[in-house]
C-alpha cells in the first residue's frame, strides 16, 4: 500500500493520527488534508491575528473621523457644534466607543507582533498567553478610558 | 546572479529587492505609533466634551500641534501600508487591485495634506475657514 507521508514519521504518521489532518482518497491512498481556511483548527493566535487586521481596517474609518474633527474645528464654532452634536449622540458615542476598542486592541496587538518580530515569546505557551493578554488588555484599556470619561463628567448621555 | 531588471519575471513578482524595506517600514511605523497612540488617547480624554474653546486652547500649544501632525502623518503612512496588504491578500484581479490601491493612496494623500493644513491653521489661530479664500 502506498501511503504519503511515510508511516514512522512521528509528527506526520497517518496510521495513528488523532488530529484529522489526513483523508483517504477514493483510490484508497492516504493523503494529508489541504490546509485550507475551513479546516484549520481555531487557535487563539489565529483569532488575535485576524482581530488585528479587522481593527486596523476599522481604524481607517477612525482616521477619516479624526480628519472630519479637524475639518469641523477649522471651519469654526458653528461647524464644530454640528460635529459634536452628531458625535455626542448615543449613536455617535457608540461609534467612538467601538473605535476606542479597536484602537486599544490594535495597539496591544501591534506591541504583541513587535515582540514576536523581535524573536521573543514564540513558544506555543508564550504565544497563546501574549495573544490573550493583548486582546483582553486592549478591551480593558478601552473600557477604563470610557469609565473615566463618564466618571469625570466629560461626557454625558 | 544578475540583478532582476523588472518587477515581474515570467508573470511572477520579484520582491527580493524591496520586500525587506516594506517589512521594516511596517515595523518602524508601528514602533513610532506606540507612544503616539498613548498620547493620542490621553489627548482625546482631555478634549472630550470640552467644546470649541477648549479645543482651540489645546491647539495653541505647539507641542500638541506638532505631536498631532506627526501622529497624523505616521498613522496615514501605517494605514496605507496596512490597507495595501489587505488588498494585496484578497483582491487578485490586477485591474481591481490597481484601482483600489490608487483610491487608497488618494484618500491617504488627501487626509495627510488637508489634515496638516487644518492643524497649521488651528495652531496659528487663523480665522475660521473659509476665511482667506475670498468666499
Amino acid at each position: 500500500m502506498s501511503t504519503s507521508p511515510l508511516p514512522g514519521d512521528a509528527s506526520n504518521d497517518p496510521t495513528d493520527d488523532q488530529t484529522g489532518r489526513f483523508v483517504v482518497q477514493p483510490n484508497g491512498r492516504i493523503r494529508p488534508l489541504s490546509p485550507h481556511l475551513q479546516v484549520w483548527r481555531w487557535h487563539v493566535t489565529m483569532a488575535a491575528s485576524i482581530l488585528n487586521r479587522m481593527t486596523g481596517g476599522a481604524l481607517s474609518v477612525g482616521a477619516v473621523l479624526v480628519f472630519v474633527w479637524l475639518l469641523a474645528l477649522a471651519f469654526g464654532p458653528d461647524a464644530y457644534a454640528t460635529f459634536t452634536g452628531w458625535m455626542g449622540s448615543p449613536l455617535g458615542l457608540l461609534v467612538w466607543f467601538g473605535l476606542t476598542v479597536a484602537l486599544c486592541v490594535h495597539l496591544a496587538g501591534g506591541i504583541r507582533h513587535l515582540i514576536w518580530d523581535a524573536g521573543h515569546g514564540l513558544s506555543i505557551k508564550a504565544a497563546d498567553a501574549l495573544a490573550w493578554v493583548s486582546m483582553v488588555g486592549g478591551v480593558l484599556l478601552a473600557v477604563v478610558f470610557w469609565v473615566g470619561l463618564f466618571a469625570s463628567g466629560r461626557i454625558l448621555l | 546572479m544578475s540583478r532582476p531588471s523588472k518587477t515581474f519575471v515570467n508573470r511572477v513578482k520579484v520582491s527580493e529587492r524591496h520586500g525587506a524595506a516594506e517589512w521594516t517600514a511596517e515595523r518602524a511605523s508601528s514602533l513610532i505609533l506606540v507612544p503616539l497612540t498613548l498620547w493620542g488617547l490621553w489627548s482625546g480624554y482631555v478634549l472630550a466634551g470640552g467644546g470649541y474653546d477648549a479645543a482651540m486652547a489645546w491647539f495653541r500649544s505647539p507641542v500638541n500641534a506638532i505631536l498631532l501632525a506627526v501622529t497624523l502623518l505616521v498613522s496615514v503612512w501605517h494605514m496605507q501600508m496596512g490597507l495595501k496588504v489587505i488588498v494585496d491578500d484578497y483582491i487578485h484581479k490586477l485591474g481591481s487591485r490597481g484601482l483600489l490601491l490608487g483610491l487608497i493612496g488618494l484618500l491617504c494623500v488627501l487626509i495627510a495634506a488637508a489634515g496638516v493644513f487644518f492643524i497649521v491653521r488651528l495652531a496659528l489661530g487663523s480665522a475660521p475657514l473659509p476665511a482667506g479664500f475670498g468666499i
